[in-house]
């Protein structure tokens, strides 16, 4: 199969699992096929996919976040506290929360290059560390913004809200990233034989720190999105929501070894994922019930993409 | 090598042995020693709890010694039951436990009656057939949760029309508070004529209240009021309405009055919540064990809970 075909299919397959949840769901409620369902969703989905953007490029050199979930609580919380504490004008306080998820992205990655401690431990550290700042900034109280964040209110105009332009922005961005630029290049490399890269005479523990940098990014940025919606900060936000990005990416072929992975199949698993949880809610599924099902989702997504993979081809990113 | 490895769990020891030896080291005990044990000091309301207790000790440093104790996370049961375990082996004289389940608690309190440990049951009560299984009998000081939840009812029905929708959102369903909260308010919003149209669970959090009343709005256009079961819930509710366009026509009640819920009663965001003082929980559970320890008889306390409005 040529990579273009098999690019093909793959995308065609996930976009026929969400018709085939859709279409389940709709047989088994008739609410679901509605403008409310398609509302609620697009609620919850914004958060999810910025991040999910993040951790496809780390998952792609190799790497994982596990504090992506406590940087986003951090960084509302700076927000939070910025606005109603010290009483800063919308304009920094964003700008704050937004650095302050850089620094802790590039923090992680410059840990895992420089004291060579696995990623995936370093960001179990500082996904402890993030969320311990997060209750000391706000004193472990949920912080009400209300109108001073609403100029990023629900709808900008026209029914096009700010979690929906930087869900287009960051899956299109992220993907040309991937996949059209050098820095794309380095990172599928890098997931693929960091050695090769190395002893090509390539520089790699810039392109690694900076992925990390993006991914703490990208969690502030959600934060943003998460506090615009609620107009609160809640120092305990997005505890376990970094198992739900890296679901997302998994199912959408992002491989934990690293090599590759595709920012737009990443999103469809966010909307695969978000499908699942509103329609089995919707027809009725318990909690238990609910977590059952997508669990078993996860592996047998994975188990699927590897099984047609199965003739052990060259790195890829898809598009 | 081996000698510093030995030298360093040595100091170890040491270490996690310090403040032991710092309560053992005191010059004849007589003050009784109370270990008050929370749920997540990450919350707001154990936050007040703990400030409450500390000050109450500050007022009466001579009747007493305090030591606080809080867990990770409100789920961490097993943290807490180590906790206890703690509390028992430096041989406190009482316990002041706010469990953080009603049933999973209960060996490990068994467990320090054993060992002569009084132990106080405050905020979410243990659960009363496992207790009686141990042969246990536990006081509790702390709220009506039922009456509580039915004043805030009381409160909102007398700003509706009999025949109005209303939904429920609840806390984790199996937690006692929360049980006892949907009870009051579906008792007072039946007595007052209202249709419950909806109980769904919000977790106590924010997000999954947005998620949840956004589906009720969407299900129930005439819904004309949300009673949350804490304040939490009541940010995600609210936040939810103000999305749709709807602020001001659907009411929304709260419980807990967290800081963050008085600005939204200023605003009219939010009609009221209920403050269950969580310092005179802690307090009441202190006076209870420091009375039983004086020798007077086990009685339970119940203490107020107190509607805010704007």
């Amino acid at each position: 199969m040529t990579s273009a075909r098999r690019y093909f299919t793959d995308y065609l397959g996930m976009m026929l699992s969400l018709a085939l949840l859709i279409l389940i769901f709709s047989l088994g409620n008739k609410r679901f096929f509605s403008i409310n369902t398609l509302l609620a969703i697009s609620n919850q989905v914004p958060v999810l996919a910025v991040m999910v953007v993040g951790m496809t490029f780390v998952l792609v050199i190799g790497g994982i976040d596990l504090s992506v979930g406590s940087v986003m609580a951090l960084c509302g919380s700076v927000l939070g506290t910025a606005l109603t504490g010290w009483h800063w004008p919308l304009a920094p306080a964003l700008v704050l929360a937004l650095v302050s998820g850089l620094a802790f992205g590039a923090i992680n990655g410059a840990l895992a290059v420089f004291a060579r401690v696995p990623s995936f431990i370093v960001t179990l550290g500082t996904m402890e560390i993030a969320r311990g700042f997060a209750y000391l900034v706000t004193d472990s109280r949920t912080k009400y913004i209300g109108n001073a964040i609403e100029a990023l209110g629900p709808a900008l105009s026209m029914g096009i809200s700010l979690g929906g332009v930087s869900t287009v922005v960051s899956v299109v961005l992220g993907q040309i990233g991937l996949s059209r630029t050098v820095f794309g290049r380095y990172a599928v490399g890098i997931g693929t034989s960091e050695e090769t890269m190395r002893i090509s005479g390539i520089d790699t523990r810039s392109t690694k720190i900076a992925v990390f940098a993006i991914s703490g990014f990208l969690a502030a940025w959600a934060s943003i999105l998460y506090c615009a919606r609620l107009e609160a900060a809640d120092p305990n936000a997005g505890a376990g929501l970094e198992l739900q990005v890296i679901a997302a990416a998994v199912i959408g072929g992002a491989s934990p070894l690293g090599g590759h992975g595709s920012v737009v199949k990443s999103f469809l698993g966010v909307l695969i994922l978000a499908v699942l949880n509103y329609g089995l809610a919707q027809i009725g599924a318990s909690e238990p019930t609910k977590r059952i099902i997508i669990g078993a989702a996860i592996i047998a997504s994975v188990a699927l993409d590897l099984y047609r993979n199965r003739p052990a081809g060259h790195p890829r990113i898809d598009f | 090598m081996a000698l510093g490895k030995f030298l360093r769990s040595l100091l170890l020891v040491a270490v996690l042995l310090a403040p032991v030896s710092r309560l053992s080291a005191l010059p004849e005990r007589r003050r009784p020693v109370i270990a008050l044990i929370m749920k997540s000091l990450a919350n707001e309301f154990f936050l007040t709890m703990e400030e409450g207790a500390k000050e109450h000790q500050a007022r009466n440093a001579a009747r007493y010694e305090l030591i606080t104790r809080g867990i990770k996370d409100e789920g961490d049961v097993e943290q807490q039951i180590r906790i206890v375990e703690q509390m028992i082996a430096i041989r406190v004289d009482a316990i002041v436990l706010a469990p953080a389940d009603s049933e999973a608690l209960v060996p490990i309190c068994r467990a320090a009656a054993g060992a002569h440990i009084l132990v106080v049951n405050i905020d979410n009560r243990l659960d009363a057939s496992a207790l009686a299984e141990k042969g246990l009998r536990v006081p509790y000081s702390g709220p009506n949760n039922v009456e509580g939840a039915r004043e805030v009812g009381d409160y909102l029905a007398a700003r509706l029309e009999p025949g109005d929708k209303v939904a429920i959102v609840e806390g984790v369903p199996t937690a006692q508070n929360s049980k006892d909260r949907t009870r009051g308010f579906s008792e007072a919003m039946e007595t007052a004529g209202m249709r419950i149209v909806d109980v769904v669970s919000g977790y106590w959090e924010m997000e999954s209240a947005n998620a949840a009343a956004i589906t009720i709005m969407s299900e129930f256009p005439d819904i004309k009021a949300i009673l949350c079961g804490n304040d939490n819930m009541a940010l995600g509710v609210v936040a939810a309405i103000n999305a749709a366009g709807r602020s001001g026509r659907i009411l929304v009640t709260g419980f807990d009055d967290i800081s963050a819920a008085t600005k939204l009663l200023k605003q009219d965001k939010l009609l009221v919540t209920a403050d269950q003082h969580g310092d005179r929980i802690a307090v009441a559970g202190i006076e209870t064990a420091l009375a039983i320890l004086g020798g007077s008889p086990p009685a339970d306390r119940e203490t107020s809970i107190d509607l805010v409005t704007k």
